[in-house]
């Protein structure tokens, strides 16, 4: 049996208690003794701190770095900033996803523009190879194409409170926020510097600081190198011990980020055609939404696809949830129409009047500061027949039956988008 | 989570390999779940327990424990009638959590004492978890 990987934190995981569980290959905590609900609503109403150094890390520098990027990725590198469609500049990053040629996924990755001609591509655990690899069989001139993953240490900050803790450890916190807009970057890391700003830590540390995040909240991903991480991660839990920040796991992830509406790759999004689903950010459609802006590896298979597939997002009605295993979908006259992805629970929610609310925006009071939510079951299904929103459907094992509603959103109030000066 | 050392396991319970305990000695028996398994479950958001009056025989599904990430079934230790459901799990399920054994799930009537006795002792359990 091949062993397990470990990040540098595998020590501090264990030493606190963390339920452990194999994901990609690395041995990762699922929660820590204050439980997958404190680590949810933490960073809903606090910040939260990840171990993510798991993710893979892909250099992509050369002449052909961006066509090639072009050629393999579903995101428009010309058109893939902002409402206004501009080009990808140094400093921005954008989503997207790596497709088979059969328009299936291989992955999903945020790819970061560090330099002029020098691109970082960060896909999920153990997908550095096959990322890799999959560039270089596109590469056509002398582009250099390499897997990082083991030198990189990452970690996530993300909650409401993540600036006011950052800034207690930046040695220049106000150029870092000056402008800092959603799915944009500062810094570099150890030997990867990018081409116009430096951002350090008080104790001179090289940090590359990208506001993104997995969580649907207002957050940052931060990049060093692996022998930096450490320290790294220990400030940021003194720093924001007044703030309630604790250390999250991958139960505290899943739950948040299908909340957030956001895919897991290899269970949301996976071996069958990305087309059909809640992510047409991902892919550069045209204007007449009928075919893409530019032509890239799966394009093809995507626009003669006819045989769809439609993922949903739903949300259930209570906290009670179906196990995933041997699980399947109905429609109210107990047909079969397909299989469920994901079912967590997002326990920051709940419903009144028949409307989702979230303590995020429990803040008036209008709900009152009584709200405390027991949570709705949510995530994703992958359905042979289109519905709409509202559409009731039904996820069961055979014995249980619940029924859950498609939603096109699910956890309301989600801070990831705010502007920063609301946040510092 | 926690070490063996670290569980609380009482030493007047029976218990499964499905991790559920059971009291012993009176007419009646309280049932619940080990703190091994609240502490594998995590945090429970949802217990699924059954009616008051349903008969089940020993080793059926009675119901479900729901945490953020798991759905797993309770299996009933010994064969019976339901005679009480712990009421206050409904609004709050976390009490498991804080203390598997002071919240029971269910009482029952058994049917047959003498499935108690092929339940596991205290130790005969710590030498299950010790794998």
């Amino acid at each position: 049996m091949k062993k397990e990987k470990k990040t540098v934190l595998h020590g501090f995981h264990l030493e606190k208690g963390a339920n452990m569980a194999s994901f990609g290959g690395y041995d990762m905590p699922l929660w820590y003794s204050t439980g997958v609900k404190a680590e949810h609503l933490a960073v809903i109403q606090g910040a939260g701190v990840f171990d993510t150094s798991h993710m893979a890390v892909v250099m992509v520098r050369g002449d052909g770095a961006r066509e090639l990027l072009q050629r393999c990725f579903t995101k428009d590198l010309e058109r893939s900033v902002g409402r206004g469609k501009t080009p990808l500049i140094i400093g921005r990053c954008v989503y997207g996803i790596f497709l088979h040629p059969d328009g299936t996924v291989i992955d999903d990755a945020i790819v970061y523009q560090l330099g002029v001609k020098e691109y970082m591509v960060v896909v999920n655990a153990g997908m550095g190879p096959m990322v890799a690899d999959h560039l270089l069989k596109a590469v056509e001139d002398d582009t250099r194409v390499e897997d990082l993953t083991d030198r990189v240490g990452k970690m996530d900050i993300q909650g409401i409170a993540s600036a006011r803790i950052l800034k207690k450890i930046m040695r220049d916190p106000e150029t870092l926020f000056e402008g800092m807009v959603y799915f944009s970057f500062k810094g570099g890391f150890g030997s990867f510097p990018t081409a116009v700003t430096e951002t350090e830590l008080l104790d001179g540390t090289r940090v590359l600081v990208s506001r993104t995040g997995y969580t649907g909240e207002f957050g940052f991903e931060l990049f060093v190198e692996r022998e930096q991480l450490e320290s790294l991660w220990n400030q940021l839990l003194v720093a924001g011990e007044e703030y309630g920040v604790i250390p999250c796991g991958l139960a505290a992830r899943d739950s948040l980020r299908a909340g957030a509406v956001l895919p897991l790759s290899h269970q949301d999004i996976g071996p069958w055609p990305f087309l059909a689903n809640p992510w047409q950010f991902a892919l550069c459609w045209n204007d007449d939404q009928n075919g893409f802006t530019k032509d890239f590896i799966g394009a093809d298979a995507l626009l003669e696809e006819t045989d769809l597939q439609y993922t949903y997002a739903f949300a259930g009605f209570d906290p009670r949830k179906i196990s995933s295993e041997a699980s399947y979908v109905t429609d109210s006259g107990k047909n079969k129409i397909g299989t469920i992805l994901t079912c967590t629970t997002d326990m920051a929610i709940g419903r009144q009047n028949g409307q989702i609310v979230s303590i995020a925006e429990n803040t008036g009071d209008e709900r009152g500061k009584s709200f405390t939510p027991k949570g709705l079951s949510c995530g994703f299904v992958l359905l042979e027949k289109k519905c709409e929103t509202g559409e009731e459907i039904y996820l069961t094992d055979g014995k249980r039956k619940l029924k859950v509603e498609i939603r096109s959103d699910v956890r309301p109030g989600r801070t990831a988008r705010l502007p920063i000066r609301t946040m510092v | 989570m926690k070490e063996l050392n670290e569980l609380n396991l009482p030493e007047d319970l029976r218990y499964t390999e499905d991790h559920e305990w059971a009291t012993t000695g009176g007419e009646t028996l309280k049932i619940g779940v080990s703190d091994y398994a609240q502490d594998q479950l995590g945090d429970i958001v949802f217990v699924e327990v059954p009616e008051v009056g349903d008969s089940f025989d020993k080793g059926d599904e009675f119901g479900t424990l729901e945490s953020v990430k798991a759905v797993s079934e309770l299996y009933l230790p010994v064969g019976g009638e339901i005679v009480a459901v712990n009421e206050a799990l409904e609004d709050s399920p976390e009490l498991i959590n804080e203390d598997p054994y002071a919240n029971w799930i269910v009482e029952i009537k058994p049917a047959d004492t003498g499935e108690l006795e092929q339940l596991l002792t205290v130790e005969a359990y710590r030498e299950i978890l010790k794998g």
